[in-house]
């Protein structure tokens, strides 16, 4: 895994919920995580990020918005553009400023795309993919329409 | 016809470039077969059953004669000198080489031209009337709002990885010349009784497997609102249309399974939060895009020499009345170029003939040509002075068959000679049906057939007053008929004549049905007419009755 943040390969400062962790600082957890321990994460005070399927409606997690510093969208097949959608929500209908990534099946040539519906960090399967990723995010000068408003 | 900036130009460059990186990727083992497979359609690139086929935008049908010679250039190039013009006014190549397609696509972009979304699952290039600002009866010229909505639509980032495939279609006459009914979003323009512009909002229309009218979801959205109208119904469809089965992805059955009123207030409630804002257009945005459309400066004419001239030639006199329609300007016509010789396949067209449709556009047409829904080209602007001698050039180079709206006129896929999904052949039937009626077909009157080499419906046929649907029987070639569809503001699809037809037989069927009709039309009553008055039952007593 390599993640891309501002057009550079960066080192991930967040980690996937496991088993034996102690501490949930930096933690990605899962929609049913949150569903189960919110008042537990909110009190911890330690920020956290959340995990949700493209499929989801972000009235389905909307409630999280205000707690957590990170939403990670998997995306199960690069072809299902469901998450594109739902960046785009949380960005000009919730106004949501904090980190979006992309995450699942994620392509080196959907990075223009993602980075202008919101996402600001993608997951890429391999260091070359992110290398190539962050070429095609040059790909072009100019487009029609705007950018979603957080950007 | 809009000009691009610089925009528009550094974009569709940089388009033809990422390609280019694309295809090298693909040729170098470094992008899968199936990664490459929604890039290169998304650029309107398929596999089909010889060779790739490339289909190009010609956006809204209009075409300048810089871009027809481009055209005919890249046919010679790098095809074998011919072009296939289709049903959403766009143009295919059936023989450009995988590796050449980046060479091919700079080329068009020299003369302002792309494929970028003729294919895949975004949204397609936007068709329309292609009589818009010539025609009588015209509401608004829909064209400034057809380039709106392709410079909208064009790399959309949020809207290319849609469930399906995405048809926009725009009229701006209440006579629909653009099949708006069986668009996925059909746009009608409007005015209010204040006389503010706006649109009748149809969805969920369509071909295919299963054909279905559209529906009305908003009788009225104002000009300043349709891109964020239109974006709301696109982001309720990427949400919820059904992934799991890409024969039930199309918008047509979210608005089916979800029932149009409850589709009708998700987007309402996505539109809530999007009217109003950053795609409100204004009106100085879209007065600039209008200023590309202002009519031309017609010279005062009248048909004096064309008077003269029908006197001369009955060819002539048969052509006018069957291929050139009134204009609004006294003086001028509409003519079609009819692409239904009885010399190639409907829609094709040659190197020499569009060299020639190049030449004749920057004598008689202001340098432009249109392509149409049904696989015609159109000169829009001819002043009747000229029609004498622009009939003696078309008809020296075979464009010139007096069928326009005639049996031999038919909309055509390429059925199995070509087309990977087909099940059976809708040339060679093409090619008997034109043999059979060439000499009748005037006297046979208007009659739209319309033929399909399987289900996926490119050529139309459950709109077509005679419809033809290719289907494979344990290998072997059919074809299932059905009668009175329509094309019209009022879309109708055709009723099932009843069981398939062999291949051999089809022929002589559909010269049962032209003679059922001829037998019981009174004067020259249309065959929807007679169709309506008598039902389809005498028809299928005679193709049944003796079989």
């Amino acid at each position: 895994m390599a993640l891309v943040k501002n057009k550079q390969i960066i080192q991930d400062s967040w980690h996937h919920l496991t088993a034996e962790q102690t501490s949930l600082a930096n933690t990605i957890v899962s929609l049913d995580y949150w569903q189960q321990n919110k008042q537990a994460l909110i009190l911890s005070k330690q920020p956290f990020g959340l995990k949700v399927s493209g499929d989801l409606p972000a009235e389905s997690f909307s409630e999280a918005l205000e707690h957590v510093s990170l939403i990670a969208i998997e995306f199960p097949v690069f072809s299902d553009g469901r998450g594109y959608s739902l960046a785009k929500t949380l960005r000009d209908k919730y106004r949501f400023t904090k980190e979006i990534r992309a995450i699942g099946d994620v392509l080196p040539d959907q990075a223009f795309y993602l980075s202008r519906v919101g996402f600001d960090s993608l997951e890429l399967k391999s260091d070359l993919s992110a290398k190539l990723a962050i070429e095609k995010l040059a790909d072009f000068s100019v487009y029609y329409q705007k950018d979603s408003v957080s950007q | 016809m809009y000009l691009y900036n610089e925009l528009d130009q550094t974009l569709v460059n940089e388009r033809v470039e990422q390609y280019r990186d694309q295809t090298k990727r693909f040729l170098n083992g470094e992008l899968t077969e199936e990664q490459f497979r929604p890039l290169r359609l998304m650029n309107g690139l398929y596999i089909q059953t010889h060779a790739p086929m490339l289909r190009i935008n010609i956006p809204y049908g209009l075409l300048s004669s810089k871009q027809l010679r481009m055209l005919a250039q890249i046919s010679r190039q790098y095809d074998k000198d011919y072009v296939h013009f289709t049903t959403r006014q766009n143009v295919q190549f059936n023989w450009p080489a995988l590796e050449q397609v980046p060479d091919i696509l700079a080329d068009l972009a020299s003369v302002q031209m792309h494929s970028i979304q003729s294919s895949g699952n975004c949204i397609r290039n936007i068709t329309s009337d292609p009589l818009a600002g010539v025609c009588a009866d015209e509401i608004e010229d829909p064209r400034p709002y057809c380039e709106i909505i392709r410079q909208w639509s064009t790399l959309h980032p949020e809207f290319s990885y849609l469930p399906r495939k995405f048809k926009i279609a725009i009229s701006g006459s209440p006579q629909d010349r653009a099949v708006t009914q069986v668009h996925d979003i059909g746009l009608h323009m409007k005015k209010d009784t204040d006389g503010n512009i706006g649109f009748e909002v149809l969805v969920g229309g369509g071909l295919g497997r299963t054909p279905v009218i559209g529906q009305t979801i908003a009788d009225f959205i104002a000009e300043a609102d349709i891109l964020s109208y239109l974006d709301a119904i696109l982001r309720t469809y990427n949400r919820y249309g059904r992934r799991d089965n890409k024969y039930k992805a199309r918008i047509k059955i979210l608005v089916r399974e979800t029932g149009l009123e409850a589709f009708k207030a998700q987007v309402d409630a996505e539109w809530k939060n999007s009217k109003g804002g950053e795609l409100t257009l204004d009106t100085a945005a879209i007065e600039r895009v209008k200023a590309f459309f202002i009519a031309p400066n017609y010279s005062v004419s009248d048909d004096i020499q064309l008077n003269s001239d029908l006197e001369k030639s009955g060819a002539f006199r048969q052509w006018f009345k069957q291929n050139t329609r009134e204009h609004k300007q006294t003086g001028y016509r509409v003519v079609s170029l009819s692409l239904k010789s009885p010399h190639r396949p409907p829609g094709d067209v040659t190197f020499d003939q569009l060299q020639l449709i190049a030449n004749l556009a920057d004598q008689y047409n202001l340098g432009q040509a249109r392509s149409t829904h049904d696989q015609n080209l159109a000169f829009t602007d001819v002043k009747t002075e000229d029609l004498f001698s622009l009939w003696q050039q078309l008809n020296e180079h075979q464009l010139a068959t007096a069928n326009i709206g005639t049996i031999t006129d038919m909309i055509c896929c390429p059925g199995l000679d070509f087309c990977s999904l087909a099940n059976a052949s809708s040339i060679d039937i093409a090619e008997g049906i034109t043999e059979t009626f060439t000499d009748s077909a005037i006297e046979t009157g208007s009659l739209k057939l319309k033929m399909s080499g399987c289900m996926n419906g490119c050529g139309h046929h459950s709109i077509g007053e005679i419809g033809i649907l290719g289907v494979d029987k344990k290998g072997e070639q059919w074809y299932q008929l059905t009668l009175g569809g329509s094309d019209t503001h009022e879309t109708k699809l055709g009723e099932r004549l009843g069981r398939a037809i062999a291949k051999d037989d089809v022929i002589s069927t559909v010269k049962d049905i032209v003679n059922t009709y001829k037998q019981h039309r009174n004067d020259d009553e249309k065959f929807a007419t007679t169709f309506k008055r008598i039902g389809i039952q005498p028809f299928k007593d005679k193709v049944y009755g003796t079989r």
